[in-house]
């Protein structure tokens, strides 16, 4: 009988199978879910449940709360341009990478096809939102699971994620950032793949770049998936891992860049956009929201919005950030959280109102993670007790906390929540498109809000220079010698709730010029339509 | 039209390259996908019996007498005690024949040579030669300049038992990569190819055998007729019979049980030696033998190993088109991006190279310097023309049917190495 009489070599000890969290192993058949091999029942019950739900909240009350945004018809202007084989209806000017509306681009002309949306583009457009939504909420489980928190709280975080009033809000509405969030969370589920596997890190690298090139502020998550992919027990394979990762990731982020230099438009220059121009401007010219700290300022108000729609889960989620921090292999969660609120908390800069879905998922995860923690805790400190008396402690802390869950969230989430999935908001909006789309001569020159831009500028009116985006007849140089005679050329101003606001901040003096000299028409609402007076 | 038909040849092209390069990816690092790829294609452990005997050929060509004393030196050493040692050379290289004599004279229970009068001369002749004078189980063959490490057989012959296999294909590696500009990129190619690729081909159960410190039982070799005596890449064909046949083909590596190697020692040299494996793929694969692999799927992996050197021809000729195409020819935004699309696979490769090279250096305990590793990502893109020359040189003469023997000729650099590695080893 041969017996070995000695192994290979020394090898230096090399932990294949470790476990995220470090605390607990981690099922194995998470390693093989990309291979298609089976999960477990309660994981596959668990994710068909959840994505269920999702998808209902998802398009319930879709097109008539929230009110539609001008940012949405931006950039449903922008995904209907895709199909006309540009980037913008106008010139595109780097505002953002566009991998975010090509995606839903390829998805969009299925709900215009079938008559979703009210049968307005800006409508149907927030339908394809939908699946990004659906997906940002499965992959909030199943990177729970990878952490190796237990189902119920991994199901647990996904329902603070869905049902926020927050997500309700923001997670439905057509912005890049809700296109980017399931592209970094696959990234995140990826780099902590329990099998440490070079492809997988690749991959997260890869998955990483499609978010940051589909809306480019999830670049400030890069240093939380730097610590998901390394904080844990060293591998064999590390130094491919991290080098596959980085590599692969910028340069697929560099295409940005490329495409710009092959447009000869990556440096400042005279008589055409730039890529640096635009980058310029977000970073250093653009007028900045003002601090935090500062009574008044556009930053204070928008995070106090944020905190009337569910300061609830935020407190939550930031508390919970700091159970992740107990822990190794949850350190990444609280990172991806100080990224966001870093710069909110002391930049001056401008902030988006919609930069809040970034962050969501990380609060839900830290949700997740704490009270899984908790749980742990719990079961270590009663391990003398009979399994009688074991089964209702235990029915009694989950009753208490359930308990707790629902009082707070109900009177947090009732009242927003419920807005949101019954209100009628966007009933102003489409009546003074219809207004418009009746009365105003399809000729005539039109100034109007970007949120009506794609609706109207389509059944006759297909030139972008007879209907305008209000901030495009002074910021885009083609207005001009489309119009040589400026504001005169207008012959019509249609105002929504934030037009005046519009004028005022970006100091649109041709926009301004034709609302003075007009007079009111008809008034819906919040909304008005002006025609401008002749001399 | 004719804009558009060009932007469909850009297109085709990029996706060409682009799958060229990612299958080279998907090979170089195939053995750290994870760290249990990693473990299992290393060799299993040494069982306490030796179970089988050995007979190692030797065949040497216009040999200097240093170079082959030291690899047989290497072989006398191997610390499996059943090894025989045949020095197999052809009648027209006297000098060789009278050195082979001269030192299986200073051995004469372990070392015996075999004179092969075949014409025309050429490697698999000599070893069908040497294997008619193989008395023990399982032949391996060693060349001229291959340095064995003293407990290969050992691992092998436990190999052959632990594994079940029919045939042991252990690992060589050029180690002389301070040389010149080019044998740091040399020896990088065998450290993938032995260390990584060959085992992505046994994984899927088609390999293209090496023809060096290989172990093949003799009664299979016997069976399926000893090597091809028409065929450049001897070793390879052999690899596809027997993968055809089903035989069981292990891979093993273990950087301290490698066969130490040199670099050819010229570009001429390397052109040469290039075109010659070149033109030896080309002609197993018009040989057709592959195409009696059992499944679909092997075949087409075995089409795409074979194809390699065409694939480099392609690929040297194509380049610079593509790069003068995609920068100056004027092509839609987005045939443009694709055409830059290989540069993803093709730069995560180099990336993956200098990974490898610290890992190289980690193993065979020789010191790399910063400027090894910038010297490894400079001469790729030139290293890849030497290789693509060779393989449009190998193309012209398959048309031409020029299948004459362009031997590589050998110096003993790789011995200093040896010695050094030796000595830091034990420090």
């Amino acid at each position: 009988m041969n017996a070995v009489i000695a192994p290979e070599e020394a090898l230096p000890a090399r932990r294949s199978q470790t476990s995220p969290r470090g605390s607990r192993n981690v099922p194995q058949q998470w390693g093989g879910l990309l291979r298609n091999r089976t999960s477990e029942w309660h994981d596959r019950v668990a994710l068909a449940v959840l994505g269920t739900a999702a998808a209902v909240l998802s398009v319930w009350n879709l097109n008539t709360a929230p009110a539609y945004r001008d940012d949405e018809g931006t950039y449903t202007a922008q995904v209907f341009s895709v199909y006309e084989g540009t980037l913008a209806p106008y010139t595109y000017g780097y505002e953002d990478p566009p991998l975010g509306w090509m995606q839903l681009g390829a998805l969009a002309w299925l709900p215009n096809v079938l008559g979703l949306g009210d049968g307005t583009y800006i409508g149907a457009t927030r339908y394809a939102i939908a699946p990004f939504f659906v997906a940002t909420a499965l992959l909030v489980y199943l990177v729970a699971r990878r952490l190796g928190v237990r189902v119920p709280f991994a199901a647990l975080a996904v329902a603070f994620f869905v049902l926020s009033p927050l997500s309700l809000v923001f997670g439905r509405q057509v912005y890049l950032d809700n296109v980017g969030m399931p592209w970094l969370l696959l990234g995140f589920w990826m780099a902590l793949s329990p099998r440490t596997a070079l492809w997988h890190h690749i991959g997260a690298g890869v998955f990483f770049a499609v978010a940051v090139l589909s809306n480019e502020t999830l670049v400030l998550f890069g240093p939380a998936l730097v610590v998901a992919l390394l904080n844990r027990p060293a591998w064999a394979n590390r130094v491919f891992s991290v080098v596959g990762f980085v590599v692969v990731g910028g340069i697929a982020i560099i295409f940005y860049p490329l495409m710009a230099l092959l447009r000869g438009e990556l440096l400042t220059g005279p008589g055409h956009v730039s890529l640096q121009d635009a980058l310029v401007y977000q970073f250093v010219t653009r007028s900045g929201s003002g601090s935090l700290w500062e009574a008044g300022s556009d930053r204070a108000e928008l995070v106090n919005g944020w905190l009337y729609y569910d300061q609830f889960f935020i407190a939550a989620g930031l508390t919970a950030g700091l159970l992740c921090l107990l822990q190794r292999g949850t350190v990444w969660i609280p990172v991806a959280v100080a990224s966001f609120v870093a710069p909110v908390a002391i930049g001056a800069g401008y902030l988006p109102p919609m930069f809040i879905i970034g962050v969501l998922p990380f609060l839900a995860l830290a949700i997740g993670v704490g009270f899984d923690t908790l749980w742990s805790w719990w079961k270590a400190y009663t391990p003398t007790l009979g399994t009688k008396e074991r089964a209702w402690t235990n029915g009694y802390a989950v009753a208490c906390a359930v308990l707790g869950v629902v009082v707070v969230s109900s009177l947090q989430w009732f009242g927003p929540g419920r807005a949101q999935l019954t209100q009628e908001a966007n009933a102003e909006w489409a009546t003074a498109l219809a207004w418009v789309q009746d009365n105003v001569p399809e000729d005539d020159t039109i100034l109007v809000p970007y949120v009506m831009w794609q609706d109207l500028s389509s059944h006759g009116r297909e030139d972008p220079w007879t209907v305008v985006p209000t901030e495009k007849a002074d910021l885009d140089p083609e207005f001009l010698s489309e119009h040589p005679e400026g504001a005169a050329a207008i012959d019509w101003v249609v105002v929504g709730p934030n037009t005046d606001e519009t004028i005022e901040s970006l100091g649109l003096t041709i926009a301004g010029q034709a609302l003075d000299n007009s007079e009111t028409v008809q008034t819906i609402g919040s909304w008005s339509v002006h025609r401008v007076q002749r001399e | 039209m004719h804009a558009l038909l060009f932007s469909a040849l850009i297109i085709f092209i990029a996706l060409a390259l682009f799958t060229i390069a990612a299958s080279t990816l998907y090979l170089n690092t195939y053995a750290w996908w994870d760290p249990k790829t990693q473990e299992r294609t290393f060799y299993g452990g040494v069982l306490a019996e030796e179970q089988y005997s050995f007979s190692l050929i030797m065949p040497c060509r216009h040999e200097h007498e240093m170079v082959m004393r030291a690899t047989l030196g290497a072989l006398l050493d191997q610390s499996h005690r059943q090894v025989e040692i045949i020095i197999s050379v052809g009648h027209d290289d006297p000098d060789t024949v009278a050195v082979a004599q001269r030192l299986a004279a200073e051995h004469p229970d372990r070392v015996r040579v075999s004179v092969d009068d075949n014409v025309p001369k050429n490697k698999p002749r000599q070893l069908n030669t040497a294997l008619a004078m193989c008395r023990n189980d399982i032949v391996g063959v060693f060349d001229a300049e291959s340095i064995a490490a003293p407990e290969l057989l050992r691992n092998i012959d436990s190999c052959f038992v632990g594994r079940n296999a029919d045939v042991v294909q252990g690992a060589v590696q050029l180690i002389n990569f301070k040389d010149t500009w080019y044998s740091l990129r040399n020896c990088m190619e065998y450290f993938t190819w032995f260390r990584s690729r060959l085992h992505a081909h046994a994984s899927r159960g088609f390999i293209p055998l090496g023809g060096n410190t290989v172990f093949i039982k003799r009664h299979l070799l016997n069976e399926v007729g000893g090597w091809d005596p028409g065929c450049l890449a001897e070793d390879c064909d052999l690899g596809v019979r027997l993968s055809t046949l089903g035989r069981e083909i292990v891979v093993a590596y273990s950087p301290h049980l490698v066969t130490r190697e040199e670099t050819p020692d010229s570009i001429r040299n390397l052109v040469r030696q290039r075109t010659r494996w070149s033109l030896g793929f080309m002609q197993v694969l018009a040989k057709g033998d592959w195409k009696q692999l059992p499944t679909r799927r092997r075949r087409a992996l075995a089409w795409w190993t074979l194809m390699q050197q065409h694939f480099m021809a392609f690929a040297g000729v194509v380049i610079p088109i593509a790069i003068i195409a995609a920068v100056w020819g004027d092509f839609p935004l987005a045939v443009t991006l694709f055409a830059f699309l290989p540069l993803i696979p093709t730069v995560a490769t180099m990336a993956l190279d200098v990974c490898m090279l610290h890992e190289f250096g980690r193993d065979h305990h020789f010191e790399v310097s910063a400027y090894d590793y910038v010297r490894l990502v400079v001469s790729t893109p030139f290293y890849q023309m030497v290789l693509a020359f060779a393989a449009v040189r190998a193309l012209v003469k398959f048309r031409l049917g020029d299948f004459r023997w362009e031997k590589t000729s050998h110096s003993g650099a790789h011995l200093d190495y040896v010695q050094q590695a030796g000595k830091l080893a034990q420090a």
